[in-house]
């Protein structure tokens, strides 16, 4: 990045340096890695898990070193040809994996390469898991609860009238016993006045106390009108993302790839959920009552493995409900903000059922905007805007190293309402 | 210069009256009764809702409000069942095709959300109409989502099916054909060579069968086509090269408008208008009344449309040395045409083909074809003879005639009453009509099919020779329904559809054009992607001049001129007619009367006030009505405007009005092509009484008004900008203080806005040269931000919501007083000149708007955007108050939900929404709105730049009006882009501000007006 200047010459050597270093020592392993990481993702990953799971296929652990780099070759570029040749390898192979043929793959040997490579680093690092941020939001004790309070409030009562009850029978008691009149029995307006104006100064705290705790209340629920935090609807399929993201480490773009193009992420068309349910025709929760809602939507029959005409669409319930008059674009946050779908989406592979995890209120994504550094780096156009910037402005701005989102202007208006 | 014209928007300005006054010092010129009410105490006490009333509904109202908002939305979204490659939800998709109706034809780009057309503009790629677009084009995307449309074939008026329409006709035309019967097939002027080729093949196949096809025009260029046909042997019409002309002169021809080609002439027309170029055209206009193309013209001279003949015979002598009789400004036009030999043009809109004959004449003595105007390129956008038409009308009612099939066209609304084509289509034994809402024509067949929309079909066309589009379609069908072209294929027993038949014809004819592309298969997509494909091998035709001069003048010398004349003329929203039903284009208000909702007569204004009637309007002044007799047909009750540029002795009006609109089935206006004659677009026969009624009249002329402030508009001559002293055309405003004169921007209240430099900062110039006043911008504007269409009703009120509109002023000078024709005192509405001025927000950087919104709900943005946000705002209205542009609207109503508006605002129902932009917000009742400098479209195209990492290239984000501007008066850009468009725009010598003295230090310049007249005529 050429466009932040360094405070001292001496951090330009230095950082100079190191930069060096780290390219003659790993430059070529590690972009090999990441180029590996890419390929599997785009041509294996809808099949086969990168540990010893079976997804469509078998996990990949380990298959670097199971067969010979020449037969894996063969394999990964034309299965089916492989198994015509009569190679034996390859028919135990195909029959020990349910008779699925593999689809002949695209890749070159180099990428073949790139991405046995990446299995290896993937098998010898711990298990990434996706760094959660847990919630930041604070769960108030929510105290006494409105019922409670009520009821308290009519013990409170009952308790009166019961003292003035047992009041009035020592009265009435002691009357009879002097031989006096009986005392007449006051009513229960009468005894509460009575009890009222002989404890002024406590009624009137109790009832000031009661009022701000009323208006305590109301403010605060008046904060929760539209917010759907926690909003978990029934769908019509009981799809789990616990097993897709998590136990199958599926990415979120496979299903959801318009998020890094398009203002919304988009619900997967159920052509898409055919790339691997068209072999996976049973789950380990519901059998095949769930799949089989995907069939019937397609109207596909899983045993001719062919597409009927009745097909209609599936009506998902919408989770993230933002007003109308916002307009938010997943892609500026995810391509160019570079967000992890797990900042706004929670522990996805933790969910069985679709829910809302942040707050999704206009102070939620300020306090983001405000926090939240702009990726400029090798990005041609924030170059642009960069070298725009007057000095007192680079100084200002970039004392810390950093612009922040509402520094370039993320926290205005029309950023998001038009 | 110092200025010392007087500029006014209309009669009432002009005189200044009383009511006009009141009108323009409020900004919301309503009735508020509060004053009366909190002042009289006997109302307040005796009024039957107490404090307490007011108490108790407010708590019910809180109360509701906060439990009506507890419900937690429930709502799905549904993927597509099998996703295609390219539709994403969220994400645009643009289809080049083309709009050709017989009246107009442009090279469009459809902008598509979620599968459904939301927007159209000009194919900026096509070498043809090169990106320009009409209001009438661009709101046609409207009457896809017309509610009346057919659904469903009929037979006998009851909805069938297609196999058994088909094969009712099929069997019909079967008997018809064996029998060796008349068939006739009555269209528009169609362009698309597929068409031709398979009715071409239908008449072929039938040899014994009397089978013709007629093309209808119902504007009619019949005498150009007869003109060329006997003077060159091409029945067509000439292209033009505007461009090249230095000298322009129109008979009563509105070119800009409703001249055939007019949108390729309006981009050429504005090429020649740039002063820094170091030439300008010149324009000279005669005609009876002010068309659009007057009011642009550099000198201009009223007459009567009978003497557009004798007008181009003078011109015809004179340049045979002929030079008596020719009027000032007639012999003033001719000798600049004579000193432009080669570059210049005379056009004529007259459709009498002895007029045309010298108008080619002429053109071929200036030596202009093979320059300026090209017959051997010739176009094909008007291809009706009225000859033609009467014959096949004359062939109806001998009951000749077996079966009828009229498609694209609306005969019996559109042609004259007395040929009496309804009578005529009666005796057809078979009368097939092709239309995609019920119309006149349609409701007298027996079978009706019902028509696929152009964007739901395929189609071809050939406007110009060798200029080849496809129009493809960018929503598969709303309804069940078909084009016209694939039941004639059903009805031929051929195999396949249209879309195969046009695949078949460009293989074998525009194919072998070319040598770019092998495949035809690549050389289809290829075209497709870019919608047009241009002939390497240019087509000509051979054409050989004969002169018809002498027999055409003759001719001439026989048209008879009377006391009282009328024009029929196309307005510039509703055109033909062909789109009347459309809501946005009925509430565009005219670029000259800023009438909306209406045709009525216009009259010369000094003849309205000698015949009693009113010449101002507003809410509470109403138009006084005629009956009108013209050729012998009688309309009762029509509203008479007084229309300042209208020649005396003269009227017109506008066709195309008197159809349906809304569900209702209201009727807008009145029909005035029941009384054309012979196709003639005048008349002289006419004659008018009053009728003592009263009519409100819906106009925009006195909103927003300008309150006097001179600063607004800036005009200078040629010669005085080609000294090039700014002092002299457009001085800087200067502040007199202590210290002596001080530019005022050097003055300020406020420190300096930091967007200077930063970051990106947003602006426009408008160039008021180039504007020419049509009114593209806000059509385009308003379907871009969803705005509101209001109705008749509420215009009166002023309560339109265009975020854009164009100020058109009418300016007059002592020295306009020259050039007396009638040998009377001129008075300042004869002859006008005429300033079209594009306002919207302007987005100041010391907004006075900003400052009084006392909730913060307007405020400006480091990009120098004025920002509006709705939810924020809570109606005091105090901005508008406070803007001295008046360019802030208010909701006063709930216009997508309330009763009022169900008959006219198409975001009414579940069909009309599908056009709204999914971007841009639907404001709610009680917010303020105004023009955001499209603020979406910056934004896509700031997203776009960063996922390409590169900065935003000057010309990658255009506004919907700067994109829709086909003369590109609109120039939108990033200031802080030292080599944007728009910042060498503002530096420019003729750049200014409006009301710059204010201190609001706009975003917006506009360049200084320059007319190509000498002093003493400016």
């Amino acid at each position: 990045m050429n466009v932040i200047s360094f405070k001292k010459p001496t951090n330009i050597f230095l950082g100079l340096f190191s930069f060096l270093l780290a390219m003659s020592l790993s430059s070529t392993t590690l972009q090999a890695q990441e180029d590996g990481e890419k390929l599997f993702k785009s041509y294996c990953a809808s099949c086969h898990s990168p540990g010893a799971n079976q997804l469509v296929g078998p996990g990949l652990a380990g298959v670097y070193d199971k067969y010979e780099r020449e037969w894996l070759y063969k394999w990964i570029k034309n299965s089916s040809a492989l198994i015509a040749t009569g190679d034996a390898q390859a028919i135990s192979v195909y029959e020990q994996y349910n008779k699925v043929i593999m689809p002949a793959q695209p890749v070159t040997n180099v990428q073949i390469d790139a991405i046995l490579d990446y299995l290896k680093v993937y098998a010898e690092a711990a298990p990434v898991v996706a760094v959660v941020v847990p919630p930041t939001v604070v769960v108030e004790d929510e105290g006494m609860s409105g019922y409670a309070i009520a009821g308290i409030v009519v013990l409170f009562l009952i308790l009166i009238i019961l003292l003035r009850k047992v009041q009035y029978i020592f009265t009435a008691a002691k009357a009879r016993e002097a031989g006096e009149d009986m005392p007449e029995e006051t009513t229960m307006t009468q005894a509460l006045g009575l009890t009222i104006s002989q404890n002024k100064t406590i009624f009137a705290l109790m009832g000031i106390v009661c009022l701000a705790l009323f208006a305590k209340g109301g403010w605060d629920s008046a904060f929760g009108v539209g917010v759907y935090q926690g909003y978990e609807p029934e769908q019509p399929i009981k799809f789990s993302h616990e097993l897709h993201a998590g136990t199958n480490g599926i990415d979120c773009n496979y299903c959801h790839n318009s998020a890094s193009y398009s203002k919304s992420a988009g619900i997967p068309s159920p052509n898409l959920c055919m790339n691997c349910h068209t072999y996976i025709q049973e789950g380990p929760q519901y059998g095949k009552e769930e799949i089989g809602k995907i069939y019937a939507a397609l109207d596909f029959d899983p045993v001719t493995k062919t597409y009927g005409p009745n097909q209609k669409p599936i009506k998902w319930v919408k989770v993230h409900n933002l007003p109308d008059h916002v307009y938010f674009n997943h892609s500026q946050h995810v391509a160019i903000g570079k967000i992890a779908c797990e900042k706004c989406h929670g522990p996805v592979e933790t969910y069985t059922v679709g829910k809302q995890y942040a707050e999704l209120t206009m102070g939620w994504c300020i306090n983001c905007h405000r926090e939240t550094k702009v990726q400029m780096a090798d990005n041609g156009y924030y170059d642009e805007i960069h070298n725009r910037l007057p000095e007192e402005l680079k100084k200002q701005y970039l004392e810390d190293g950093t612009i922040t989102v509402s520094e370039l202007g993320g926290i205005e208006c029309a950023k998001c309402h038009y | 210069m110092s200025n010392n014209k007087k500029y006014w928007k209309g009669v009432e300005e002009l005189n200044d009256s009383t009511a006009f006054q009141k009108v323009k010092s409020q900004e919301f010129n309503e009735y508020l009764p509060a004053e009366d009410f909190l002042g009289d105490e006997g109302l307040l006490e005796n009024s039957n809702t107490s404090r307490r009333d007011f108490l108790k509904y407010l708590g019910f109202g809180v109360t509701a409000a906060s439990l009506a908002a507890c419900e937690a939305p429930v709502n799905k979204v549904i993927p597509h069942v099998i996703k295609g490659d390219k539709t994403n939800p969220g994400v645009a998709n643009y289809f080049a095709t083309n709009y050709s109706d017989g009246f107009d034809y442009c090279d469009i780009v459809v902008k598509t959300r979620e599968g459904r057309p939301i927007k159209i503009e000009g194919n900026k790629k096509s070498p043809l109409t090169v990106g320009a677009i009409n209001a009438r084009v661009n709101s046609s995307v409207l009457s896809l989502y017309d509610e009346k449309r057919y659904r469903a074939p009929q037979i006998g008026g009851e909805p069938t099916t297609w196999p058994k329409f088909n094969s009712t006709v099929k069997k019909q035309l079967a008997e018809v054909l064996a029998k060796g019967g008349k068939v006739r097939i009555l269209t528009n002027t169609i362009t698309s060579p597929s068409t031709k080729k398979l009715v071409g093949e239908f008449v072929a196949a039938n040899p014994s069968s009397d089978i013709k096809h007629v093309s209808y025009d119902a504007v009619s260029a019949s005498g150009m086509l007869e003109a060329n046909n006997e003077t060159f042997g091409v029945a067509a019409l000439p292209t033009y090269n505007l461009s090249k002309a230095k000298s322009i002169v129109s008979i009563g021809a509105d070119f800009m408008n409703s001249f055939p080609s007019s949108l390729e002439l309006t981009s050429q027309y504005a090429k020649g208008r740039k002063p820094e170029n170091g030439w300008m055209s010149k324009h000279f206009q005669f005609e009876a009344s002010l068309s659009l193309s007057g009011s642009n013209a550099d000198v201009r001279m009223p007459m009567k449309p009978s003497e557009y003949g004798k007008t181009v015979v003078a011109i015809y002598n004179y340049l045979n040395d002929n030079k008596t009789g020719a009027a000032p400004k007639v012999k003033m036009a001719v000798e600049h045409l004579m000193a432009n030999k080669g570059e210049s043009i005379v056009l004529c809109g007259s459709n009498d083909k002895n007029i045309q004959n010298i108008v080619i004449a002429i053109n071929e003595m200036l030596g202009n074809y093979g320059k300026t105007i090209n017959i051997d390129k010739p176009s094909f956008q008007r291809q009706g003879v009225d000859a033609d038409v009467a014959g096949l009308v004359k062939e109806l009612k001998g009951g000749s005639v077996d079966v009828l099939i009229i498609d694209g066209a609306n005969p019996v609304y559109n042609m004259p009453s007395e040929m009496d084509f309804k009578g005529a289509m009666s005796k057809a034994k078979t009368s097939i009509v092709f239309a995609s809402r019920p119309n006149e024509t349609s409701v007298e067949a027996k079978m009706v099919g019902a028509a696929a929309h152009y964007l739901e079909s395929w189609n071809d066309a050939n406007a110009v020779a060798g200029h080849y589009s496809i129009t493809q379609p960018s929503i598969s069908s709303l309804f069940d329904t078909k084009q016209f072209q694939d039941c004639l294929i059903s009805w031929m027993g051929m195999d396949g559809n249209y879309y195969n038949y046009i695949k078949a014809t460009w293989s074998a004819v525009a194919f072998p054009m070319q040598s770019k592309t092998l495949s035809f298969e690549d050389f289809w997509n290829k075209t497709l992607e870019a919608g047009y494909f241009s002939a390497k091998t240019s087509e000509t035709v051979s054409a050989t001049f004969t002169d018809k001069a002498s027999s055409a003048i003759t001719a001439i010398a026989k048209i008879k001129s009377s006391d009282l004349e009328i024009e029929f003329y196309s307005k510039v929203g509703i055109g033909n007619g062909n789109q009347s039903h459309n809501p946005w284009l009925q509430e565009l208000p005219d670029p000259i009367s800023k009438i909306t909702w209406d045709n009525y007569i216009a009259m010369n204004p000094a003849e309205a006030r000698e015949n009693g009637f009113a010449t101002e309007y507003g809410e509470q002044k109403d138009a006084d009505t005629i009956n009108i007799t013209i050729n012998g047909v009688t309309f009762e009750n029509i509203p008479v405007v007084a229309q300042p540029g209208q020649a005396p002795g003269t009227l017109s009006v506008a066709l195309g009005y008197g159809q349906t609109i809304g569900k209702s089935n209201e009727v807008i206006g009145f029909n005035a092509y029941s009384a054309m004659k012979g196709m003639q677009n005048y008349s002289t026969d006419v004659s008018m009484e009053a009728a003592g009624d009263k009519y409100q009249i819906a106009t925009t002329q006195t909103h927003q008004t300008v309150m006097g402030r001179t600063s607004v508009v800036r005009e200078t001559t040629l010669d005085v900008f080609q000294t090039g002293v700014k002092d002299d055309f457009n001085p800087a405003h200067m502040l007199a203080t202590h210290e002596g004169p001080i530019n005022i921007n050097d003055v300020d209240l406020w420190a300096a806005h930091p967007v200077a430099t930063a970051g990106h900062h947003w602006g426009m110039s408008i160039d008021l040269n180039s504007c020419i006043g049509c009114g593209s911008c806000v059509t385009s504007c308003n379907s871009e931000n969803n705005v509101p269409v209001v109705g008749k009703d509420e215009i009166r009120r002023a309560r339109e919501m265009h975020w854009m509109r164009i100020d058109r002023y009418f300016s007059s000078s002592p020295e306009s007083v020259e050039d007396r024709n009638f040998g009377e005192m001129e008075s300042p509405e004869d002859n006008p000149q005429v300033v079209h001025q594009p306002m919207m927000c302007q987005h100041c950087n010391h907004a006075p708007c900003e400052t009084v919104c006392p909730v913060a709900a307007t405020t400006h943005s480091n990009e120098g955007l004025n920002q509006m946000t709705y939810n924020r705002c809570i109606g005091t209205r105090y901005c508008a108050n406070n803007c001295p542009y008046k360019v802030r609207r208010f909701n006063w109503f709930n216009y997508m939900g309330y009763d009022k508006f169900a008959d006219l605002n198409p975001a009414q129902d579940d069909l009309g929404r599908m056009v709204l932009n999914p971007d841009v917000t639907v404001r709610a009742r009680g917010v303020m709105e105004k023009c955001s400098l499209c603020v979406q479209r910056i934004q896509t195209g700031k997203l776009d730049a960063k996922k390409e990492s590169r900065p935003v290239m000057d010309g990658d984000i255009e506004t919907a009006c700067s994109s829709a501007c086909p003369t590109n008066a609109i120039t939108f850009g990033d200031y802080n882009d030292k080599s944007s468009k728009v910042l060498a725009a503002s530096q420019g010598n003729r750049a200014y501000r409006v009301i710059e003295e204010v201190g609001t230090q706009s975003n917006v310049y506009y360049q200084t007006k320059v007319r190509n007249v000498e002093p003493n005529i400016a």
